[in-house]
């Protein structure tokens, strides 16, 4: 019992240190949204403010319709991610339990579109948009994300660990195939949909340039546009920058706490079911 | 009784200066304005309710507020809508809009990106005999007989200096160098090392984004930037010497180091060095960043005594431009708002000294508002001493800067870093429409 | 004997697959036609022009842009730079990301859940804001770096030290995805072969290396190639650490096709480039597809 106790200790310290290393930067930014800009510029650094002031929070959540934005970046994430998530793992799932002519070509080819420097397709997506005459309008952000080859792969190498008798004695029972999908299939998933989840929603509230060239009004806008209108021509409003930065954070953690969960509760489960 | 005569006398006074400031020549007080004028009596769009829209980039907020509040005030059928934009992404966001019919009738334009804008630009209304004798700098920006845009201000490099630092030194007034030769000197002065020799204070420091310096010293050589055929002229003795006399600052008289600090205009304001040369920008960051460091600033010194072919290079600030795809009420009101600014000798003001920029409305050169600002003082002597090589591309400062780098922390011999600089700059300048405008600099004659 | 098998059952697939395989394969085919290969067939046409269409311009060219990128010595180099700039990141993504997920897993740790919330905060702060805070650690008089390792390096603007400078930027802001994917993996392995492996008597290690790597296989093998794919087209940590220098020392590929497209807006020349650099992924990513075994695709 006692050598296993001493690796546990050494283990957490190691851990513990480790993170520490990790969320220093972090950190300091966190102090710095405490500061203003003069002492964040200012010669002589040290890591707590000298004079902690809310007021980089309180500009920031008064300069722009902060909140209007944020919940705009919120439902925008959160539709997204239900969407893509369905579409990957129903395509994921197609792609790799069925055998079909083509099925290698078609993954071949989504797979080949993560490979093209977005930089250069941005334009003629921007002119497909007007074209559409979608422009400012919220279905230029969410049908061109319908399916993601991010997604869709990483749903395809999940399914590989769910074992074809599973679905063979299924089929025996007389389950159609979007039974077995929705019931048996996706539930295995759950581990990879945290996953997902847990990188769509980060993707899509982080997400900038698109939607800045999409959107047009004010009332349409998203946070992370918002988070990028403190660099200004000359200089940064750092201060104001790490204020609302700080907040916008917190729905991304709150997403991975929520999906982090399932890992666990997903292992309790399957325990019992074993 | 003597109360009321005081205020008599200062109602008189305020009435004096008010018509001053606004040219009011005429008796009419809707007037303003001084060649280029704005009747503010006289209804937009027949008064009838209309709403455009106004893009500018983040950092400006409060200037443009100020235009379209002073409008809307006049206007009340007008409704302008500010849009923000961040600075970077606005420059591609901005010629996309455009090229629909729905984009801002009015925008905030920057000449670095003059080749992607100017095809959706309308042409200002107001004749250019107008713009020419209430501005100066115009005739660099007319494209066949018209003006799309033009300078409200004009930017360029300044030599700041530490004033605590100077005094500690024991230097005066009297010091201020004219040349690079008593600049050097002064500039040792201004070093301290600690007992192993490692710097403490720096002297001058120019870490951090140098090309944009360099990119005008050759002028005081009474070389251009540019050939008669618009290629780009790195390789060459001017900017050679402009290099080595930067190296040798740092490397023979020990004045500055490569490493100390990596952004010498916030190393100047942290106190770290002494001297500075930076854009008129810098004034106000100092200000609001570093309120402790008390600078002054000369003008940047020259090879020698007497008047070079041009101090530096100077960039202009531009004034707006109006979407020529527009509807044809929505340019009207954009050209309306264009001439309102140009004759408005209070917001000219404004923007004049939120950026630090030299007036380039005549009635202002003297202003002694202006005029308190060090940066822009400096330069009124001979602000006819300053060329604008136009609307360069990017690529000619990205290049400079590889070179630079190349040179000052990789090692490499300044001819070979020129010349590849300058190739590689001439090959991608290849599909640009750039032209120089250096020919049609007052003095273009005395270039080498 | 499994292959004929399985062909024997497709042989009488049911009604339901055909409707779910068609429509599934029919929405991803117009989908991906639409959004994706519209747009980089238009790109591809552009690589053969003087493409601006900021202002409009659209001028044929033919090979120029091609020829031009082939004969850039800037080019070559960055897709070195590239190529070990990737593999080290993905490396060091993959060793992190195992060594924290397995610590993590392991019933040894206190307050995991804690652990895990932290080691996630890099990667979702956004780069704008880390990208102050990293600078003035690389600072050569002041920066935390040097004062922790005793240095007085100029890391920034040291061409020996700026590429590593921005790999560690780079594996900060990341390795949080690999650990949450592999202990998403981890905790969707069936727990019996652990328990029966620990009756057995296994250690730690034997346990690691000869069960819980070869069931994550899937999941290894994605990241890898996600990562591969993802960080040959980095720029972003060179944007706002060096811009390419000192000199060009940190020139990467996409940081080059970047540059050419926003900043000097040759989008022509910069989609010849994407498309050779697209070409060299999609090689790598099958060469790498094939060394990992038949059963992945």
């Amino acid at each position: 019992m006692k050598p296993a106790k001493m690796k546990s200790i050494g283990l957490n310290a190691v851990l513990l240190i480790f993170s520490g290393i990790t969320i220093l930067p972090f950190l300091w930014m966190l102090a710095f949204s405490f500061k203003t800009n003069a002492e964040i510029s200012a010669l002589s650094q040290r890591f707590l403010p000298r004079h902690p002031t809310w007021d980089n929070y309180a500009n920031a959540l008064t300069r722009m319709a902060f909140l209007r934005y944020f919940f705009n970046s919120l439902s925008y994430a959160l539709v997204l991610s239900v969407i893509t998530i369905y579409t990957s793992a129903i395509s994921g799932f197609v792609l790799c339990k069925y055998r079909f002519r083509g099925r290698k070509l078609l993954f071949g080819m989504i797979l080949s579109t993560m490979m093209v420097p977005g930089v250069v397709t941005i334009i003629p997506r921007y002119s497909m948009m007007r074209a559409l005459g979608w422009l400012n309008q919220f279905q230029a952000l969410i049908v061109p994300s319908l399916f993601t080859s991010f997604g869709i792969f990483m749903m395809r190498q999940s399914c590989t660990a769910v074992p074809d008798e599973i679905l063979e004695a299924a089929r025996i029972d007389g389950a159609n195939e979007f039974y077995i999908f929705h019931r048996i299939v996706l539930p295995m998933l759950r581990n990879a949909v945290a996953s997902m989840a847990i990188f769509q929603f980060l993707w899509a509230w982080e997400d900038y340039l698109w939607p800045y060239l999409m959107i047009r009004s004010e009332s349409k806008q998203l946070l992370s546009i918002a988070l990028n209108m403190f660099s200004g021509r000359f200089s940064t409003d750092y201060a104001g920058l790490f204020a609302a930065t700080s907040i916008a954070i917190i729905p991304v953690v709150i997403c991975y706490l929520v999906f982090q969960k399932q890992f666990i509760q997903g292992i309790a489960s399957s325990a019992v079911k074993g | 009784m003597k109360q009321l005569t005081q205020r008599a006398i200062s109602l008189v006074l305020a009435l004096a200066m008010l018509m001053a400031a606004c040219g009011a020549l005429a008796e009419d007080s809707t007037i303003i304005g001084s060649t280029i004028q704005y009747d503010t009596s006289k209804p937009v769009n027949n008064g009838e309710e209309i709403s455009i829209e106004f893009w500018y980039w983040t950092g400006a907020d409060k200037l443009f507020q100020a235009v379209a509040d002073e409008y809307a005030a006049i206007h009340p059928n007008v409704k302008i809508t500010l849009v923000e934009n961040p600075y970077d992404d606005y420059w591609t966001k901005l010629p996309l809009a455009l090229q629909g019919s729905d984009g801002p009738a009015i925008f905030n334009v920057h000449n670095s990106y003059h080749e992607n804008i100017i095809g959706y630009m309308a042409p200002y209304e107001i004749p250019v005999e107008d713009l020419e004798a209430d501005f100066v700098g115009v005739s660099a920006h007319i494209i066949d007989g018209k003006v799309y845009y033009t300078d409200y201000g004009m930017m360029t490099a300044t030599m700041y200096y530490n004033k605590a630092m100077w005094e500690a030194a024991g230097l005066t007034e009297a010091d201020i160098p004219k040349t690079w030769d008593e600049f050097r000197e002064v500039a040792k002065k201004l070093t301290i090392r600690d007992e192993n020799g490692s710097l403490v204070q720096a002297g001058f420091s120019f870490n951090g984004g140098a090309q944009g310096d360099v990119l005008g010293m050759q002028y005081q050589y009474g070389q251009n930037l540019f050939t008669a055929d618009n290629k780009v002229s790195f390789n060459n003795d001017a900017i050679k010497a402009v290099i080595q006399r930067m190296k040798d600052i740092y490397e023979v008289d020990g004045s500055g180091d490569y490493n100390f600090g990596n952004n010498s205009g916030d190393n100047f304001g942290q106190g770290m060095i002494a001297m500075y040369l930076g854009w008129g920008f810098m004034h106000g960051l100092f200000q609001a960043l570093w309120p402790e460091t008390e600078f002054g600033s000369f003008e940047i010194p020259t090879p020698a005594e007497e008047i070079p072919y041009a101090y530096h290079r100077y960039n202009g600030e531009s004034t707006f431009g109006v979407n020529k795809n527009a509807p044809a009420e929505q340019q009207a009101v954009a050209q309306d708002i264009v001439r309102f600014f140009l004759a408005n000798d209070a917001l000219q003001k404004r923007f004049v000294l939120a950026n630090s920029v030299f007036p380039a409305k005549k009635s202002l050169a003297e202003d002694a508002d202006i005029m308190s600002v060090s940066s822009i003082a400096v330069l009124a002597s001979h602000i006819d001493r300053y060329i604008w090589p136009g609307p360069m591309p990017s690529a000619v400062e990205n290049n400079m800067k590889i070179a630079l780098e190349d040179i000052f922390y990789n090692g490499a011999d300044i001819e070979t870093a020129l010349k590849n600089a300058e190739d590689t700059c001439n090959m991608e300048l290849d599909g640009s429409e750039f032209v120089s405008v250096e020919p049609s600099y007052a003095y273009a004659s005395e270039a080498k | 004997m499994m292959q004929a098998n399985r062909r024997k059952k497709n042989a009488l697939r049911s009604r339901s697959e055909i409707i779910l395989r068609s429509t599934v394969a029919a929405a991803l085919v117009i989908f991906f036609f639409a959004f994706y290969f519209i747009p980089i067939l238009i790109a591809f046409y552009g690589s053969f022009h003087l493409w601006n269409p900021l202002k409009g311009q659209f001028k044929y060219t033919g090979l120029k842009n091609w020829q031009t990128v082939l004969n850039n010595k800037l080019f070559w180099f960055s897709l070195k730079n590239t190529g070990l700039f990737s593999v080290a990141a993905v490396l060091a993504r993959i060793v992190i990301g195992l060594l924290l997920a397995s610590a993590l897993f392991s019933r040894l740790v206190k307050a995991p859940s804690f652990l895990r919330t932290l080691y996630y905060l890099p990667t979702i702060t956004p780069m704008v804001a880390v990208a102050f805070v990293w600078k003035n650690m690389y600072d050569p008089q002041f920066g935390l770096l040097n004062q922790l390792l005793g240095t007085k390096i100029n890391w920034l603007f040291d061409g020996r030290y700026a590429m590593p400078a921005i790999l560690l930027l780079t594996v900060w802001k990341d390795f949080g995805y690999a650990v949450v994917i592999l202990l998403g993996g981890m905790y969707s392995l069936p727990m019996d072969c652990f328990e029966a492996a620990e009756i057995d008597g296994a250690n730690a290690m034997q346990r690691f290396f000869g069960i819980t790597l070869p069931l994550l296989r899937p999941t290894v093998i994605f990241i890898v190639i996600t990562s591969f794919i993802s960080y040959f087209q980095t720029y972003i940590p060179v944007m706002v650490l060096t811009q390419g220098g000192p000199g060009t020392k940190t020139h990467l590929a996409s940081y080059l096709i970047f540059d050419q497209a926003f900043s000097k807006y040759n989008f022509g020349y910069a989609s010849a480039m994407s498309f050779i650099l697209f070409i060299i992924i999609a090689v790598l990513t099958g060469l790498s597809f094939k060394a990992s075994g038949k059963n992945q695709l």
